[in-house]
């Protein structure tokens, strides 16, 4: 029913400018085709007509031809009288491909031909910031701003200016601007879900990022900063989430796949993490997110100077990622025990990031403060920075200060903080201490002494594991160091294997009373063969993981000739020494001092359970206290339980070279001293719900 | 999983294609257990849903789709059609927007360099209106041009293809009308003809709107009349099959032969079939006039619904012509429909004159042209004591 389109074109009587009328005509009303084909003719005639090519450059990019379009563009901006706003459009689309250096400049020719073109400036401005030129690009936008100040573009990018410069108020109101003059732009609301998230408003921030997404459903930052939001309130399940939901759809997108690493790493799936953070390093070897992301998994795998060259490469990226990368570097040489290095490397961040809250309050923990230290002044004036602090940074700080304070033997000022520190962490969760207790008299219920009574020669016999558990900060992992300088013993960190394979007990606790021999062995063996890896020949193999003492029955289940060492200490300085510390883990019962204590006395309870029913063959309580009173002593009574031979290398843990990646992290690496013990008794009037919820309040 | 998504998937594609949908669920209920599974699983049950005219289990899966993977835009895409289907136009039309984001249609999206109109008063502004891919489109939606007028109180430019061109131009001479390809005057804003709905927050309830919206051409008319004069009345014209190139054609066009149970209603028919289905052969005894050869256009086309009595028709672009027209149309739906025939109804929304046959079963075409043929046996007693019908000009 159709006759082919007639020819309405006057083909052959057009002039140069008239033919690129037409063509941009054609272009404006999206005919690509006709303007291409007019571009075209125009090239066959006048190769290197920087006006054809500039048009064909914009359609190429229009249907994501970027590489093609970058190239025409390159060459319409050769001729010497190229348009200021093809330089512009060029330097952006460099931006786009990473070519920052040829894009900026580009945009500054622009700026000179043409000093009153908004788009020169706006796009010259992005290009700094993604350099790192935050002054810079701020003053460009600035300029912007003042030619087109209802333009939401610029505001959204000044906004992120402001942002980097940790002026986060200037930045909100810019993006809260944007979206006022223009409310289906999902940029703003993706960012200021960020914002909003960094400073715990999470259910606001949620909303804000859900907009972004239903306005732009493949807009890559949205999904990632959702992503974060989860992960800052431990929500790793739903940060994957997100995650997954944008790489199903842009399966090559790098920082989506190292932002997965990362919360693989959280959720322990340390393989998967590698995977990814490899692949987002394969496809963007410049990207600072993905080599930081290779550094933190290869941390966690225990490849410290693979973690450390990847952690080098993304600090010479502009960015916060630089920023990330270089306290990780710092922290890592402090769990190496490197810690000449590790002081230099945190000066290095403070350097560059004068304002890195995570850079202080690592260094905080690796130093020893006196009264009148130089360095609380310094961070004093930074959390004294006011409304520009973020909430995140100033809940890092005060835990920072407050231990800085607790050190220098100022209660008041340490409380003042470490109170209003671990408030604000306890906000961001939910947390209910009576469920806590339901679950620990579920598990005394769900192991009476007859249940490892049956059985026994069906189950896996091995001596490799050695569990050290306790409360967290209770001397885990000092006693893991101590072992671990054994020469038959090697030390393998906080394991979450016992936790998974509880996990995957169908109605764990109780339901381990249903389950037949035959699949007790199957978790046992599951155990074994997961730190058989990590043996590297030694007899024995030490699991610190605290936790366990949830599971030290299960443990005795599945692993019978297994031995466990129960890490006792002061129940007030270990409450102390938790609620001064902002755990990288889920310890959600440590941000509020009731909360702790309760949750004190609940793990009392189930260790004198565990003591009543596990042999004691199996099963030793060692002392912090006696540790400290007499180290040999105590080496010796764990290395006789463990049926070892003495080793004076127990004594000298504190040289041992190995890495330490726990919260004690600092402590094992000095001699012991006995600072610690009883230090809370100088706190005891800022302790009072902390004495009263474990019930000793009398102490005197 | 015991079997990889490898195997499950052609398996699956292979049931359907076979055209036992039913057996895909079979498949993939244990994979699917639980609510959790791969994407890909789901939508291909999704796909079985819809086979099987469960268009609402079909909407819970794919919403569900959409809400885990909301940049999936080809699953938005595939929900848009299921909830149109189901007469849910406001999201339906938001979704409906992904239909150039599907992989065979990302290159032809129209990337014009104006802000898009979004439905807002642009007063003294131009609005460039632009039709899309099939003729039918066009012909269905035009309608909404005044509507789009008058909510935008623009002056508007309206776009269309060659085909259809001579024949809207003349039925909106208020309207500036260009032929697609060639450059229209400047304007400020444009609209795919298609995002009228979503622009217009167009609901069912304000369907049909304008009717007989489209005019043939006088002379056209007076020519086919001679032309027909001698054929005996009623007259019934018959389009068989679609564009062969439409991705559903398989499913929505048939054999003219099928058209075997209307030779005994003793009515006449013309042929107004294109393409190379027009040469096909016809049933024993079914009186039947080629008409393809001497139809050049649209315009004929429409010349010839206008002198005839009634159109029997596929999904094809003469049963949207004759809607639009005004002219009375039988239209044979598929099982699964087109989103525009809606579900479980025998008339449609957009067209008062127009009565729909639908298969009751898969791929059931006899059982929809027996149903036809009873229809026009009935007619026919009726016609034959009237007198014969004037046809409109």
């Amino acid at each position: 029913m159709t006759s082919p389109p007639r020819s309405s074109e006057p083909q052959d009587l057009l002039t140069l400018p008239d033919a690129l009328r037409r063509a941009r005509a054609h272009w404006t009303a999206g005919q690509a085709r006709q303007a291409e084909s007019l571009c075209q003719r125009i090239l066959a005639l006048h190769p290197r007509q920087p006006d054809a090519l500039h048009l064909l450059g914009l359609i190429a990019y229009a249907y994501g031809q970027l590489d093609t379009a970058v190239d025409l563009l390159r060459r319409a901006c050769a001729a010497p009288r190229a348009a200021a706003s093809y330089r512009s459009d060029f330097a952006e689309m460099c931006r786009q491909c990473g070519l920052l250096e040829e894009g900026e400049a580009a945009a500054r020719k622009a700026v000179a031909q043409a000093p009153d073109m908004a788009a020169g400036w706006n796009n010259l401005g992005i290009i700094l910031q993604e350099m790192g030129r935050y002054a810079e690009s701020r003053a460009c936008l600035e300029k912007v701003l003042a030619l087109e100040p209802e333009n939401a573009e610029i505001l959204n990018n000044l906004g992120n200016t402001c942002l980097r410069q940790g002026e986060t108020r200037q930045a909100e109101r810019h993006w809260r601007q944007a979206l006022s003059l223009k409310p289906d732009y999902a940029k703003p609301y993706s960012n200021l879900a960020k914002l909003l998230a960094d400073r715990g408003q999470y259910e606001e921030a949620l909303d804000l990022g859900r907009r972004a997404i239903a306005l732009d459903p493949q807009f890559a930052d949205a999904y990632v900063n959702l992503a974060a939001l989860e992960t800052e309130r431990e929500r790793h399940p739903e940060a994957l989430k997100w995650l997954d939901a944008l790489l199903a759809v842009r399966a090559d997108h790098p920082v989506a796949l190292a932002a997965r690493a990362l919360v693989l790493a959280k959720l322990e799936r340390l393989t998967d993490a590698l995977c990814s953070a490899e692949r987002a390093a394969r496809l963007a070897p410049d990207s600072a997110e993905a080599q930081y992301a290779l550094g933190y998994v290869l941390q966690a795998l225990g490849r410290p100077q693979e973690a450390l060259a990847a952690y080098e490469q993304a600090a010479t990226r502009p960015g916060t990622k630089a920023e990330d990368a270089l306290v990780a570097r710092a922290v890592l040489f402090m769990e190496q025990g490197r810690r000449e290095e590790a002081e230099e490397a945190f000066e290095r961040v403070l350097a560059r990031f004068p304002q890195s809250v995570h850079a202080w309050y690592s260094r905080a923990d690796l130093k020893k403060f006196r009264s009148g230290d130089p360095l609380i002044p310094r961070m004093q004036a930074l959390f004294d920075r006011g409304e520009d602090l973020l909430p995140g940074d100033r809940m890092v700080l005060h835990f920072a200060l407050g231990k800085a304070y607790l050190d220098a033997g100022d209660s008041t000022q340490a409380f003042w903080h470490l109170d209003r520190g671990n408030a604000q962490k306890r906000a961001t969760f939910t947390y209910d201490a009576d469920e806590t207790s339901r679950v620990i008299d579920g598990i005394k219920d769900a192991f009476p002494a007859g249940l490892f009574a049956r059985q026994p020669s069906l189950t896996v016999a091995s001596t490799l594991p050695v569990f050290v558990l306790g409360m967290p900060r209770s001397g885990t992992t000092l006693t893991e160091q101590i072992l671990a300088s054994h020469a038959a013993i090697r030390g393998a960190g906080e394991l979450a294997y016992v936790q998974r394979i509880a996990g995957d007990i169908p109605g764990y606790p109780h339901g381990v009373q249903a389950a037949c021999a035959d699949r007790l062995r199957d978790w046992g063996r599951a155990y074994l063969d997961q730190v058989t890896v990590l043996a590297d020949g030694a007899s024995h193999v030490v699991d610190k993981m605290p936790a366990n003492f949830l599971h030290a029955g299960l443990i005795h289940l599945l692993l019978p000739q297994a031995r466990i060492i129960h890490c006792r200490r002061n129940a007030i300085d270990t409450c102390l020494s938790c609620y001064s510390k902002l755990f990288a883990g889920e310890q959600r019962f440590s941000y509020d001092q009731r909360e702790l204590g309760r949750f004190y006395r609940d793990y009392e309870r189930l260790m004198d359970h565990w003591r009543a029913v596990l042999p004691s063959t199996h099963f030793l309580e060692v002392d912090y206290e006696a540790i400290v009173d007499d180290l040999e002593a105590q080496a010796r009574r764990m290395l006789a339980f463990l049926g070892l031979d003495w080793d004076p290398a127990c004594l000298e843990f504190h040289k041992t070279e190995r890495v330490v990646r726990t919260a004690s992290v600092n402590q094992v690496r000095t001699p012991l001293y006995k600072t610690s013990a009883g230090r809370w008794r100088a706190h005891a009037g800022q302790l009072r719900p902390l004495l009263a919820a474990l019930g000793l309040e009398g102490e005197p | 999983m015991t079997r990889p998504l490898t195997e499950i998937l052609p398996e699956g594609q292979a049931l359907l294609a076979a055209g036992r949908p039913e057996a895909v669920e079979t498949l993939l209920k244990p994979y699917l257990a639980g609510g959790t599974g791969p994407i890909l699983l789901w939508k291909l049950l999704a796909v079985a849903l819809r086979r099987q005219g469960r268009f609402a289990a079909a909407r819970r899966i794919q919403e569900m789709i959409v809400e885990t993977v909301p940049g999936d835009l080809p699953a938005r895409y595939d929900l848009a059609d299921t909830l149109l289907t189901l007469g849910e136009f406001a999201r339906g039309w938001r979704e409906y927007r992904y239909r150039y984001s599907l992989p065979h249609t990302r290159a032809i999206e129209r990337k014009v360099q104006r802000p898009r109109w979004e439905g807002a008063p642009i007063p003294g502004e131009t609005l460039l209106i632009h039709d899309e891919q099939g003729f039918g489109d066009t012909f269905q939606f035009i309608r909404l041009i005044r509507a789009a007028r008058a909510r935008s109180q623009a002056r508007v430019i309206v776009e269309v293809n060659q085909a259809a061109f001579s024949l809207i131009q003349r039925s909106y001479p208020d309207f500036t009308v260009t032929l697609r390809g060639q450059l229209p005057p400047p304007f400020d804003y444009h609209c795919e003809l298609m995002s009228l709905p979503a622009a217009l927050g167009l609901e069912l309830a304000d369907l049909p709107g304008e009717t007989a919206y489209l005019r043939a051409a006088p002379e056209r008319i007076e020519r086919w009349r001679a032309r027909l004069h001698d054929l005996p009345r009623p007259l019934v014209a018959l389009a068989w099959a679609g564009r062969p190139t439409h991705p559903n054609d398989a499913s929505r066009s048939l054999p003219l032969s099928a058209f075997a149970p209307l030779a005994s209603a003793g009515v006449h028919c013309v042929a107004v079939q294109k393409g190379p289905a027009a040469d096909e052969e016809a049933p024993a005894g079914l009186a039947l006039t080629r008409l393809g050869p001497e139809i050049a256009d649209f315009e004929d086309t429409a010349a010839i619904l206008s002198v005839a009595d009634l159109l029997i028709s596929t999904d094809s672009s003469p049963a949207h012509l004759a809607g639009s027209l005004g002219r009375p149309a039988w239209v044979l739906v598929p099982f699964e429909p087109e989103w525009r025939w809606m579900l479980d109804r025998d008339d449609s929304p957009w067209y008062p004159r127009h009565r729909l046959f639908r298969q009751g079963r898969p791929g059931d075409w006899p059982g929809v042209l027996e149903r036809a043929g009873d229809a026009l046996h009935n007619m026919t007693g009726n016609h034959a004591s009237r007198t014969p019908q004037k046809a409109a000009s």
